[in-house]
């Protein structure tokens, strides 16, 4: 049963001559036994040194870990039953793919057969039967992370910790390598700490996922509702791709005042902009809930805004229209059949019930209740 | 590249083309080349004609292979042989080990002490030979007031005669290597251990590997590029000795110390037959490429490149 907590978690670093570098700060969270649990963040913003601490690589300054029922604080790394799996793989070069399988248990002092067996199982499940008398400079990216993966798994750890294990994969791979990890989440049924800075990832693979930005935890939630209720415009600007756009605005009356565009906000809506009378605001929304007027079939059409259209994407599935609202370029990402010329007005509607307020001065979601 | 209404001219003939396009290359090329020809290539090739004859700076004589049969007749070029290897056998690999633990510790100081120490060990490199025999040849002093005659005289030990007697000599130009310069694979040593990724020492420490099964399953076997050549050189340079012999003890006692390189030196620069030296040196290149072949087929086999 192992769960992993950061209560109050802040990490230091220590330079004589740049000072003193808060890598982490205030981290706060509780990860569930057998959760898949992703960090996703731009990079730099402490991921990897939450993950570290996790695996008792680096000691934090203040707080405490706990994995499993235990305070790890200052638990050596072997001793808190967490395997690894490094961004550059860390496999050891001079051994064959069978002796890097088995060095962890060997150091365990296991019997031959257990560590036969526990290999045996490991690279039959990646695949990896045929490599097994290899060295690793012989073995593909793919298969080289693959080796990574197996060397974890073969100790049977209870949580599993993964530095940005498909970062060096290439595209088509790392979409393969995806649908595999999350199978063996399935099949492995321990708790994994992942690690990444590709949101599409995060949101395919957690089930929760933990947004960093600057070393301070933005938001921890799963993927639907980091889309759905980002607390902050960092967040909604990080999750979803295209990014969600945000656009100046006032509040009077009961309105939403964007540039090319008056917009009458539901009762409920407005009910909780009172506050924001005549003041600003920024409203956020997302590419794909922009539609161009005559594919609007499924949302009212009551609300729209015209905008002069200047440069067009065609991503065959859909086409993206960039345009500007006041200084900040907006995205709409239309059916690819919507017709729409450089240059020209296009009236776009807007899906009001998407819509996203963030308070200017805060960055911070407004809660409508 | 010719514009259609530019006058055609004639084509040069090719070697002034060839010299247009390609001389300034082969005119640098040539400095070196001639260098290696004329300081190199030629002695080497007339040491070869010289070792089959009997030199005279007038008119030498061929003579086939007597220098050759001479010289493995004669006792003192066996003793030569046989204190080569002793010193060979008694000083490499120890200096490599010597080499690889100041290496280690220096690796573990703050960059600061390191360079520090890079920089204090690696000073016997730059300093001569002659130099540093010159301050051995005082640590050596046989009277009790010499420096390692009176440390011995600390613990009642009497005066040793470092340099003076068979039985000590070649000891004390063993110990003097020890002492002498790591600099040079100290700093090959700490560019290997600077080039081993630590996340396979943090993957170590995750797999449960002590202290010591990281220093044997991994640091080592990632050094041994390093070590490899290390020792290849290491025997190299120790076949050749020379400066240290020539400066402190000619030799002697009754040739206790004579090695090879001192024996060619002798024959050349003492009795004047080059022929002999020139054999000599011929033997001890032919002894150099054998050992050297066989290290590297004895312990390249799994070695990580
Ligand atoms: N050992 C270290 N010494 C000093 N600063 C560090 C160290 N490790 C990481 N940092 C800094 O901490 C911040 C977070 O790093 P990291 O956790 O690696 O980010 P990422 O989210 O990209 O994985 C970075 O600004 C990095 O420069
Ligand atoms: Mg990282």
């Amino acid at each position: 049963m192992a769960r992993v907590v950061f209560n109050n978690v802040r990490k230091e670093f220590v330079d004589e001559k740049k000072g003193t570098f808060t890598a982490v700060e205030n981290s706060e969270f509780v990860i569930e036994d057998k959760e898949f649990v992703v960090f996703v963040g731009p990079s730099g913003c402490g991921k990897t040194t939450s993950l570290r601490m996790i695996a008792g690589l680096e000691r934090q300054t203040s707080g405490d870990i706990i994995i499993g029922d235990r305070i790890v604080n200052d638990l050596h790394p072997k001793d808190r039953d967490i395997a690894m799996v490094f961004q550059d793989y860390a496999l050891y070069p001079h051994m064959t793919i069978r002796e890097n399988l088995s060095f962890g248990l060997k150091n365990l002092k296991k019997s031959k057969a257990e560590i036969e067996q526990q290999v045996k199982q490991a690279s039959s499940i990646l695949g990896l039967d045929e490599l097994l008398e290899r060295k690793p400079r012989e073995l593909s990216g793919g298969q080289r992370q693959r080796v990574a993966v197996g060397r974890a798994i073969v100790r049977n750890p209870q949580v599993f910790l993964f530095d940005e294990p498909l970062s060096n994969l290439d595209a088509k791979l790392r979409i393969q390598m995806r649908v595999e990890l999350a199978e063996l989440h399935k099949r492995l049924g321990a708790t994994i700490v992942y690690v990444t800075h590709d949101q599409v990832e995060a949101m395919t693979l957690g089930e929760r996922i933990v947004v960093m930005s600057n070393g301070i935890i933005q938001q921890i939630a799963p993927p639907t509702e980091l889309y759905n209720k980002p607390n902050n415009m960092f967040v909604a600007g990080f999750i979803g791709s295209p990014a969600m756009n945000f656009m100046d605005a006032t509040i009077e009356n009961g309105k939403a005042f964007v540039e090319g565009a008056q917009i009458a906000l539901p009762q409920a809506v407005a009910d909780g902009l009172k506050s924001y009378e005549g003041k600003k605001i920024i409203v956020g929304i997302r590419p794909e809930h922009l539609y161009g007027e005559e594919f609007a079939h499924t949302v009212s059409k009551e609300h729209t805004m015209d905008v002069t259209v200047q440069v067009i994407e065609n991503l065959g599935a859909d086409n993206l229209l960039y345009f500007k609202v006041g200084s900040r370029m907006v995205t709409a990402r239309v059916h690819p059949e919507t017709i729409a010329r450089l240059g020209e007005r296009k009236r776009l509607v807007i899906d009001i019930s998407k819509l996203h307020f963030f308070d200017p001065e805060t960055t911070q979601r407004i809660a409508l209740s | 590249m010719q514009l259609a209404t530019a006058k055609p001219k004639p084509t040069p003939p090719a070697y002034r083309r060839f010299l247009r396009d390609y001389g300034w290359a082969y005119l640098f090329i040539l400095a070196p080349v001639l260098l290696f020809l004329v300081f190199t290539l030629y002695p080497v090739i007339s040491a070869f004609i010289m070792s089959f004859q009997k030199y005279n700076i007038m008119k030498s004589k061929w003579i086939g292979f007597d220098n050759y049969t001479y010289m493995f007749q004669d006792d003192i070029f066996w003793k030569s042989i046989k204190n080569t290897v002793i010193f060979t056998l008694a000083t490499v690999p120890i200096n490599i080990i010597i080499t690889f633990i100041l290496a280690f510790f220096i690796f573990q100081m703050k960059s600061r002490w390191q360079t520090f120490f890079k920089a204090t060990l690696y000073l016997p490199s730059v300093a001569s030979g002659v130099t540093i025999s010159l301050v051995w040849l005082a640590m050596f002093d046989p009277t009790s007031s010499g420096l390692l005659n009176t440390f011995l005289g600390w613990f009642g030990i009497d005066p040793v005669i470092w340099l003076g007697q068979s039985k000590t000599a070649l000891f004390s130009l063993i110990l003097m290597s020890y002492l002498g310069s790591h600099g040079s694979g100290i700093i090959l040593y700490l560019a290997a251990m600077g080039g081993i990724p630590k996340s396979l020492y943090e993957a170590a420490d995750i797999d449960h590997a002590s202290g010591w099964t990281q220093f044997t399953k991994i640091t080592w076997p990632l050094l041994k590029p390093t070590t490899l050549y290390l020792l290849v050189t290491g025997v190299i340079t120790s076949f050749q000795v020379f400066i240290s012999v020539y400066m402190m003890t000619q030799g002697g006692p009754n040739f206790a110390t004579t090695t090879i390189a001192y024996l060619i030196y002798e024959s050349a620069f003492v009795f004047y037959d080059f022929g002999l030296a020139s054999a000599q040196s011929f033997v001890l290149a032919a002894f150099i490429i054998i050992v050297s072949v066989v290290q590297f087929k004895f312990f390249s086999s799994d070695v990580e490149y």
